[in-house]
């Protein structure tokens, strides 16, 4: 019967009642969103690193990853490839070849990192060739083309087919330079990469890195130069896996998972979680002084009545648990159609996504796609759950006190 | 045998700022089957000494001992299981559970004595038959008169087959009619079930029911008329 007197009691004041299950569903629906919201920015961060520069696995000789020097490249690249490719969970590798130096059109010059790829191997990898905005992504068969970010077009002033200069130290340590024309522009969603990064065929850079071998002379270097071998998983599950399979074929070399590449990356990937938390604990103190508050007022309303009842033998066990049954029984409504709110919200916007194309600018500056995908992690529905329901009994703990601290004889009496 | 005897008992509220005395050693004996009314001009004690009598409330000084028992030694939530077991109590303001109907306001009090739901449910229908309100078993104290709750009162009182009822100004909010009723209903239980009845009350159609009339006045028994011995 206790339990069909605070089921009762709770629907004495209806209006009050369903305004305490309303509060409760959507702090839970809001936690919900905004951890889905935490989440699918952090993944979409991630995630947009991964498929614009990072990969999931990249394999270096030590001491490029080291110096930076570029005569520190992969021995055997085509074999490494080869082998980073028979690997059932690999979706795509790639070899690069990487030098720094400078861009420069002929109304600006830029810093710039140049890529030199295979336009087939870098587009199982990345997602170059889905970001062109303009021209094409080394679609047709000239020589010296070049792919930029569209920052780095405005920067320099120019345009598709326009002519733009490379400057860079090739192997022998000797400043070269090459003529490219643009043939594309790219919008990869990541600023930082769309104003520094710049794509040529890995045969045309070949050329002017190794100069000896273009003028046909000594074979001072292999006919293939890479600095690294970039390699895209089917998912991050088996990231250690085919990192130590690599490590272990080929242990002369550097191999490194995204997450040791970028460290901002792991920050990200282990904050979503504690995101989620901080969301749902801020939403929860919310909760709790509401909770109180109406709890209170159902105990200070009802002085006479639990005055009557401990006065004819219910102890003050009982009539605490009562209180704190009452609180539950709210929770434990609101709770479910928060949850299935909540998760049809997030369900919804993880498969549609969010247009946030309005703030582009912004998300690109912060290497954010313009589409928002919300994504909660299941764990987070465990902790939503019971972190409301530990949240409601210990809100009513303080108006349960309050009623068993009244005295029969003066309870009773109350008007 | 007394099933209430209070010995010397005082009551002093605000002892360290402004003492107000109640009681002033109140010497109380109550056999068992009484039907005895505690009358007094207001401030003279009745409420308090009711409530001490009760287990709502302890006396400065004294002795209370209820079917043998010394309450005033047993902690708040001993007191809590003693009243449960020991005192009906009918209320000024009839205090029914306003969520729970008749049946099951007078089924509580045994609910909480963990008897079974066969023996509550038949014990709660015939005291509610006894009080006049078999057909009022699952209405709800809103769906009631004053007498009727009353009297719904008076059979959750009756539920938990308590040693005393005690009963604090019970027709202050009733009509004649339902005065009359509810009179008639507890003096039939006293003289047939034997149950001893202790009301405070400055009603005269109460007091000129009561077989002993305690006389209250100013914190002290100012005169005690037992008629069942003595003329009215």
């Amino acid at each position: 019967m206790i339990f069909q007197l605070a089921w009762r009691n709770i629907w004495r004041n209806r209006t009050r009642s369903l305004v305490v299950v309303v509060a409760i569903l959507l702090g839970i629906w809001a936690a919900m969103f905004m951890s889905g919201f935490a989440s699918g920015m952090a993944r979409s961060y991630i995630q947009n690193a991964i498929e614009s520069k990072v990969a999931h696995i990249q394999v270096h000789h030590p001491k490029f990853v080291e110096e930076g020097s570029t005569i520190h490249y992969l021995p055997q690249p085509e074999a490494l490839l080869a082998f980073a490719k028979s690997q059932a969970a690999v979706e795509g590798a790639t070899l690069r070849t990487i030098v720094t130096g400078m861009i420069g059109s002929s109304r600006s010059n830029r810093g710039t990192e140049v890529w030199g790829i295979s336009s087939e191997d870098e587009s199982a990898v990345s997602t170059f060739d889905d970001d062109i905005v303009a021209g094409n992504f080394f679609t047709d068969e000239r020589k010296n083309q070049i792919v930029l970010g569209q920052k780095l077009a405005d920067n320099l002033q120019v345009k598709l087919r326009s002519k733009v200069v490379l400057t860079f130290q090739d192997l022998e340590g000797i400043i070269t330079a090459g003529a490219f024309r643009v043939a594309g522009i790219y919008e990869s969603g990541n600023a930082e990469v769309d104003e520094s990064l710049v794509l040529v065929q890995q045969t045309d850079l070949l050329g002017l890195l190794t100069p000896t071998q273009e003028a046909g002379g000594q074979d001072t270097f292999p006919s293939t130069i890479s600095h690294e071998l970039a390699v895209l998983l089917d998912g991050p599950r088996q990231i250690d896996t085919i990192g130590q399979i690599l490590q272990n074929a080929f242990p002369d070399l550097l191999v490194e998972n995204y997450r040791e590449l970028a460290p901002d990356l792991r920050l990200y990937e282990t904050q979503i979680q504690n995101i989620s938390l901080i969301y749902l604990i801020i939403i929860l103190l919310a909760l709790v002084f509401g909770i109180i508050n109406t709890m209170l007022m159902a105990v200070l309303e009802r002085i006479r009545e639990l005055g009557m009842l401990m006065a004819v033998g219910m102890n003050k066990m009982r009539v605490f648990s009562m209180i704190v049954f009452e609180t539950l029984l709210l929770t434990l409504l609101g709770v479910p159609v928060g949850v299935f709110l909540g998760y049809l919200t997030v369900s919804y916007f993880g498969r549609v996504g969010i247009d946030l194309s309005a703030f582009s600018a912004a998300m690109q500056e912060y290497g954010l796609s313009e589409m928002l995908h919300l994504e909660l992690d299941p764990i987070v529905y465990t902790q939503i759950i019971i972190g409301v329901t530990i949240t409601a009994i210990l809100a009513s703990l303080y108006p349960a006190w309050k009623a068993i601290r009244l005295r029969p004889v003066e309870a009773i009496r109350t008007l | 045998m007394s099933i209430i005897k209070t010995t010397q008992i005082t009551k002093v509220y605000n002892p360290d700022k402004v003492p107000v005395r109640a009681l002033r050693g109140v010497d109380l004996s109550i056999e068992q089957g009484e039907f005895t009314a505690i009358v007094g001009p207001s401030g003279s004690g009745k409420t308090t000494l009711l409530n001490i009598i009760g287990g709502l409330d302890r006396p400065s000084s004294g002795d209370v001992s209820i079917a043998g028992q010394d309450i005033s030694q047993l902690t708040d939530n001993e007191l809590i299981d003693f009243r449960k077991d020991n005192i009906g109590f009918v209320f000024q303001s009839y205090n029914l559970i306003p969520v729970l109907t008749a049946l099951e306001n007078v089924e509580f009090v045994m609910l909480l004595q963990k008897r079974p739901l066969a023996e509550r449910r038949a014990r709660a229908e015939e005291l509610l038959e006894a009080v006049g309100l078999k057909d009022k078993l699952h209405k709800r104290p809103s769906e009631l008169s004053g007498g009727q709750q009353q009297r719904v009162a008076v059979a959750r009182a009756l539920a938990s087959k308590p040693a005393f009822v005690l009963a604090d100004e019970p027709t202050a909010n009733l009509d004649s009619s339902s005065t009359a009723q509810l009179l008639d209903i507890m003096a039939e239980l006293n003289q047939k079930e034997g149950i001893t009845f202790i009301f405070s009350t400055h009603d005269q159609r109460v007091i000129d029911r009561a077989q002993r009339v305690v006389t209250l006045v100013d914190g002290h028994i100012d005169h005690d008329q037992d008629r069942r011995t003595q003329p009215q």
